[in-house]
Formats: structure tokens, C-alpha cells, sequence
């Protein structure tokens, strides 16, 4: 009895010791964001992660980092491999284009994705023709935010919008309430001057892409004539005005989300997450959202960050990484990610849904959808080149110069960047 | 001594050292290294690196948004560091002053605090200080300022205003850890000196003059050194604060190093960033060791 009773503890300790690790704690596939402002849409891969563990036995664990410094931390693990996430969030042309961290997307599903995204978006997602990315974001276009209240305040009807920069800027000076001092302690415009020049260039486009200006040239080779254009250096001059000739922005107010959430501006331009935000952190905000003013050309459906998801090169699961990608790659998921955070879903099926139409954005989405889609920038070195490009912009927002010497300072400076 | 008792102590002090040696190898040296071989390599689009030379040197030597972070990084250490020192010296010669112990370790202590305090969660408090619209200090500010007719302070969105704004958070970040190195130093000079000074008809001025600060000279230089090295390295405060804004008047060279690593993924240039940061320390740092360091004994 006691041989037995030895053999089976020996055996006990002998399948435990040649178990697989696995066996121990479930397999993982972790998942990169810096997505913050976006907790419910990123909770959503780990809720369907625990289905996805049932077929396959791995689970999703999905790490927040900060978007401060996001780039530092993605950079040192995707180089070191060691502790690198299996799927990250990022922007293809940068981890893929400038870097080769990326696994190709299998073809079956890169053919299921470019069959289902709207048309603008189908090259998010891709380098050199290539499919590595999933676009997580349809709305990722700005769109003119209003506060209601503060438009019938000043005697502006809120259903019936600027549709010109000329008819906006009128509003936009009705809407800006001056202090005794003659500074402004409501503004029409919550402009975007903190931070980073990239962010910086971001909320400018669709300014300068209103005024017919780009800031590279069709093949993204050449900056000078385009960054410094007639059509741009009239842009600047327009947006440096709205601070320091008409006053109906202003540098001294927080970040323009702030603003307006504090009612403190009463126009802002911002992407479709901004929805959501706006529910949550400003619920006594009463808005509706309007397609943007056209200039010389109405500023159509594009963007400067086009989010994506990818599966890591490096990653010793990028197998079960694509299998995971491709069991959420379905429009039920789609919507139902999305609509918990209160995103534009990206599949085309889904822009038609209930919960689609039912948002403040679904008319101004559509309308948007319908202008020509202006100029992109997916270039290895974009943030570099809207670094750039940026600083001339907020130079002039800060009165340190003119536009037009800023933006030929820029523009110079953009060709080396692009020339190196 | 025996020989082999000599060569036992030796190899244990060796061994003593060691895990240090070991530490500051890993932590400081190799990265020094691999930062001055990557200087000389470029990252090309894909991922892969080429041999370029001294070709990064002259391109970011040449760059002058590298020559302007290294002016506002100048800027914001001359604004930083004599005050810190001066600064410094003065409080820890009013606490030495205090005869009481408790007294003298609460007010020790309350200035430490802000050391003690992580830089990112001082910068951002002090973001809202400086805050415009909601700030303490343009609330407080407001009233004279008002009556001088000037409009609120824009302290971190003004071009003027952004580095003397951050030196000021430098300098209350830096004050109690120098304080602290001067207080103790003080401690140490034996009452003896003042007595036998005070005998000789020495008033507080001199004594201040031809002791207390020849004798303090050796702490005076190191903490002067310490905040040059702090106030060049200077990111944490930037970084949560201005993000080296508005229109690049508050970038330092720390800062444009990160960007350009990490956010413009151009480490080759990153590097000499970091090379031109080691040797002007170390040469600065060198000379000021040289220049002000003076041995005294009484």
C-alpha cells in the first residue's frame, strides 16, 4: 500500500513538473492602446477576449498606455521584442513604413476588410499597397461641434449653422463675450495652441484644406509651393486672426475641450469620439454637430491620424493575434464596440444602423462624406513634418511672426526633412 | 602589513565595489556607449540602420531648432541655478540660525517637501498655478495688476514669460535638497572659528565672509554642479507643462532629444544629441570644478 501510494505522488509530481506552463495561467495576447479617452471601446477586446479563450484558449489583456510618451514606450519594446505587446494601436505608415515592426494581415482578411470599409478609409490601414492595419475609427474626420444654449444666447439660430468661413467668423465674433479689460471671457472658437506642434497642425488642416491649400505635394515628395502657397499663407492669416485681430480665441484658455465643456467656447472642431466625451464629461452641454464651413473648398471626410490596429512581427502569437482580429472583424462587433463608447462604427454596413442615425452626427457625417476627400499625409515622417509645419502655425497664433515668412521657414525646413 | 593580508583587503574591497561597478556599468556606461555608436549610424524607412559617419554631427550641429533648445536650456539654467544656490544658501543659514531643534527640523522639512514630490505631479500643479483664467496666481496677482492696467499673466503660454515661469519651478523643486547639503556643512564648522572671530572683534559679515563661506566652498561647488546638470537634463517639468511651448520657446535640448527618438523615430540623431549633452556637462562641469573649488583649512 505504501509502494502505491509513493508511485501515485511520484507520478503527481512528475505530471505536474512536465505540464506546460500554460496549463498554470491562460494564454495571453496582450493589446497595446493609447487610446485613454476611450476606456469602454479598449474593454471591449478583453470582453470578447474571454469568448475568443474559449475556442482558442488565449485571452486578451489590454495595457492603456498613457498618450503622453506613448510613441517612447511602443518604440523601446517593439525594438527590444522583449515584453512587446502581440496587437498595438498605432499609425501604419509610422510602425510599419518607417519601421518594420508589423506582421502582414492574412489575405482572407484583408480582403474581408477592404470589402467592408466606406471608401475613404480602405487605404488606413495600408503601406506601400500593403494591408497591415485594422482602422478602428470611421469618424476620424473633424466635425463643427456647437453649443446650443450659448448660440440662441447670442441670437443665432442653432439649426441653422454657418455653412461659409465668412458666415462663421460673423458668428463667431457674436458668440465672443469681452471683459471689461477687452479680453475675451467667451469665445465663439476653442482653438487648439498647447502641446504638441503635430496636434497643432491637426485642428489647422481643415482650415487650410478650406482655403484650397495643402501642405505636401500630391506624392508627399515636396513641401515648398504647398506648405508656403498663396491659398496657405491666407489660411494662417485667417486662423492667426481669430486670436489676435478678432479675438474670438483665445491662448489664455485651456485646452479646447475644456472650453468648450465649460461653456467658455461655443464652436469647436473635433472627431467623432468627441460625441461621447461630450456625454460624459460635460453632460449639461447642450450641442449639435454640423459639417464643417467651406471656403474656396468644403473641408471633406480626412484626417492627420488615421488609428489603426496591427499585429507586432515579433510577436510569438501572431497567429492567434490575427485569429482574434478576425473574430471580432464582423459588423455586429464593430457596432457594438463602438457604440459603447460612442464612436462612428467603420464598417459600411453599419452606417446606416439605428444607433448611427439616432447621433447628433449622423446628417454632418453624411454631408461630409459626400465632399471630395481632401488631402492626406501618410508619410513615414509625418509627425516630424507636422512638427514642422506646426510651429510655424503657432508662431503665428503667438504674433512671433508673419505667415508668410513662417510658413516659408517651414516649408524649407519640410524638404529637408523630406530630402533626408 | 603582510602581503597577503594586503592582497585579501584588496581583493575584498574590490568586491565591495563591485555591485556598483556593475550597476553604473549596465545602467550609465553602456548606454553612453551604445549612444555614441549609434551616432554615427542613421535609421533608415523600414527599420534598418547605415553607417553614415559624421554626417549626423554636422546635420543636428547645423539644425538651429537644436541651437535654439540649447539656448532656452541656457536660458533657463542661468535663471535656475544662481537663484537656487543663493537661495538655498540663505535659508540654510537662517535655519542654522534657529536655536531650537524642533523648530529648526520643521522648517527643514517643509522645505524639503517639494523634493520629495514626484516633478511630473509638481508640474502639473503648478500648471494650474499658473493657469491663466483659474490660476491661484493671477487671483492673487489680479487686483495689481489690474491697477497697473496690466491684463492677467499668461505666465506658460507667454513667450516671455514660459522659462522664467519653469526656472520658478525649478528653483522651488531644487530649493530643499540644497538647503538640505548646506545645512548639514554648516553643522559641521566648528563653533570655535565664530568664538575665536567674535574674540578678534568680527562682526556677522565677516565671519559670514572669511569663514562661513570659504569653509562651505567645497558644498557651494557640488551644489552648483548638481544644478547645472539638473537644470540641463531638465524634462519632466516641460514636458507636463509646456511640451517645450508656445512656439518652441520653452524646448530644451532634453526634450527636442526626446521628440526626436521617440517622436520623430530618428535615433542616430537623438544620439548625438545626447553626446553633445555628455560632453558640454562634462566640460562645463570640469571647468567649474577647476575654477571655483578652493581648499581651505584653518
Amino acid at each position: 500500500m505504501r509502494g502505491a501510494w509513493t508511485i501515485a505522488m511520484a507520478a503527481v509530481v512528475a505530471v505536474a513538473l512536465a505540464a506546460p506552463s500554460s496549463w498554470a495561467q491562460p494564454k495571453k495576447l496582450v493589446f497595446w492602446t493609447h487610446w485613454e479617452q476611450n476606456p469602454e471601446f479598449n474593454k471591449f477586446y478583453e470582453t470578447r477576449g474571454k469568448d475568443f479563450a474559449q475556442k482558442s484558449g488565449y485571452e486578451v489583456q489590454v495595457v492603456t498606455v498613457p498618450y503622453q510618451g506613448y510613441e517612447a514606450k511602443y518604440l523601446a519594446a517593439l525594438m527590444g521584442k522583449s515584453g512587446a505587446p502581440d496587437i498595438f494601436m498605432g499609425m501604419t505608415h509610422h510602425w510599419c513604413g518607417q519601421y518594420d515592426f508589423c506582421d502582414k494581415m492574412p489575405a482572407d482578411l484583408a480582403k474581408t476588410w477592404d470589402e467592408n470599409l466606406p471608401k475613404y478609409i480602405v487605404n488606413v490601414g495600408k503601406w506601400k499597397g500593403v494591408r497591415y492595419g485594422i482602422p478602428i475609427e470611421h469618424g476620424n474626420f473633424q466635425q463643427m461641434y456647437i453649443d446650443t444654449d450659448l448660440f440662441k444666447k447670442a441670437g443665432l439660430d442653432p439649426d441653422r449653422p454657418p455653412k461659409t468661413l465668412d458666415a462663421w467668423l460673423a458668428a463667431m465674433k457674436k458668440l465672443t463675450v469681452l471683459d471689461a479689460k477687452g479680453e475675451p471671457s467667451q469665445v465663439g472658437f476653442a482653438l487648439r495652441h498647447k502641446g504638441h506642434p503635430v496636434g497643432i497642425t491637426d485642428k489647422f488642416l481643415p482650415f487650410a484644406h478650406a482655403f484650397g491649400a495643402r501642405m505636401l505635394s500630391p506624392n508627399l515628395e515636396k513641401a515648398t509651393t504647398f506648405a508656403n502657397s498663396a491659398e496657405m499663407v491666407a489660411a494662417l492669416q485667417f486662423y492667426a486672426d481669430l486670436v489676435n485681430k478678432h479675438k474670438v480665441a483665445s491662448i489664455a484658455f485651456p485646452t479646447p475641450e475644456d472650453a468648450f465643456g465649460q461653456k467658455r467656447a461655443a464652436t469647436i472642431f473635433r472627431e467623432s469620439w468627441f460625441f461621447g466625451w461630450v456625454k460624459k464629461n460635460a453632460p449639461d452641454v447642450a450641442f449639435k454637430v454640423y459639417a464643417l464651413p467651406c471656403g474656396k473648398a468644403c473641408p471633406g471626410a480626412g484626417n492627420l491620424f488615421p488609428w489603426t490596429n496591427m499585429v507586432a512581427k515579433s510577436s510569438p502569437s501572431k497567429q492567434a493575434a490575427w485569429d482574434f482580429m478576425r473574430f471580432i472583424s464582423n459588423a455586429k462587433d464593430d457596432l457594438d464596440q463602438h457604440q459603447a463608447q460612442g464612436i462612428l462604427p467603420v464598417w459600411t454596413a453599419n452606417l446606416e444602423s439605428a444607433y448611427v442615425k439616432s447621433r447628433p452626427d449622423y446628417q454632418s457625417t453624411q454631408e461630409m462624406l459626400k465632399q471630395p476627400v481632401p488631402p492626406e499625409y501618410y508619410h513615414p515622417k509625418s509627425n516630424e513634418l507636422a512638427t514642422a509645419f506646426g510651429e510655424a502655425v503657432v508662431a503665428a497664433l503667438y504674433g512671433k511672426g508673419q505667415p508668410q515668412p513662417l510658413l516659408d521657414e517651414a516649408a524649407a525646413k519640410m524638404d529637408r526633412i523630406l530630402k533626408d | 602589513m603582510p602581503p597577503a593580508y594586503l592582497k585579501r583587503q584588496r581583493r575584498a574591497g574590490l568586491l565591495f565595489v563591485l555591485p556598483a561597478v556593475i550597476y553604473f556599468g549596465g545602467v550609465f556606461l553602456v548606454p553612453l556607449l551604445e549612444s555614441v555608436i549609434g551616432s554615427f549610424y542613421r535609421t533608415v524607412p523600414g527599420g534598418a540602420t547605415q553607417f553614415v559617419g559624421t554626417r549626423l554631427y554636422v546635420k543636428v550641429l547645423t539644425d538651429p531648432t537644436f541651437w535654439q533648445a540649447v539656448g532656452n536650456t541656457v536660458s533657463l539654467l542661468v535663471m535656475s541655478v544662481p537663484v537656487t544656490v543663493v537661495l538655498a544658501l540663505a535659508v540654510a543659514l537662517g535655519l542654522h540660525r534657529l536655536r531650537s531643534l524642533k523648530a529648526r527640523s520643521a522648517w527643514a522639512a517643509m522645505y524639503f517637501l517639494p523634493f520629495s514630490v514626484s516633478l511630473v505631479a509638481a508640474a502639473l500643479v503648478w500648471q494650474w498655478i499658473y493657469d491663466p483664467v483659474y490660476g491661484v496666481l493671477n487671483y492673487f496677482l489680479g487686483p495689481a495688476l489690474a491697477a497697473l492696467g496690466v491684463p492677467p499673466l499668461k505666465w506658460l503660454q507667454s513667450l516671455d514669460l514660459v522659462r522664467p515661469s519653469l526656472a520658478l519651478v525649478n528653483v522651488w523643486a531644487r530649493l530643499g535638497f540644497d538647503t538640505m547639503i548646506f545645512l548639514a556643512a554648516l553643522q559641521a564648522i566648528p563653533a570655535e572659528y565664530y568664538e575665536a572671530a567674535a574674540i578678534d572683534g568680527a562682526g556677522a559679515w565677516p565671519a559670514l565672509r572669511r569663514i562661513t563661506l570659504p569653509l562651505l566652498n567645497p558644498q557651494i561647488v557640488m551644489v552648483a554642479i548638481l544644478e547645472l546638470i539638473f537644470n540641463f537634463k531638465v524634462f519632466d517639468t516641460v514636458y507636463a507643462t509646456t511640451q517645450g511651448g508656445p512656439a518652441g520657446a520653452s524646448q530644451t535640448v532634453i526634450m527636442l532629444l526626446y521628440d526626436t527618438a521617440f517622436k520623430y523615430f530618428r535615433l542616430g540623431d537623438a544620439s548625438v544629441m545626447a553626446v553633445f549633452v555628455f560632453v558640454a556637462l562634462l566640460l562645463v562641469t570640469l571647468l567649474q570644478w577647476r575654477l571655483f573649488r578652493r581648499q581651505v583649512e584653518y
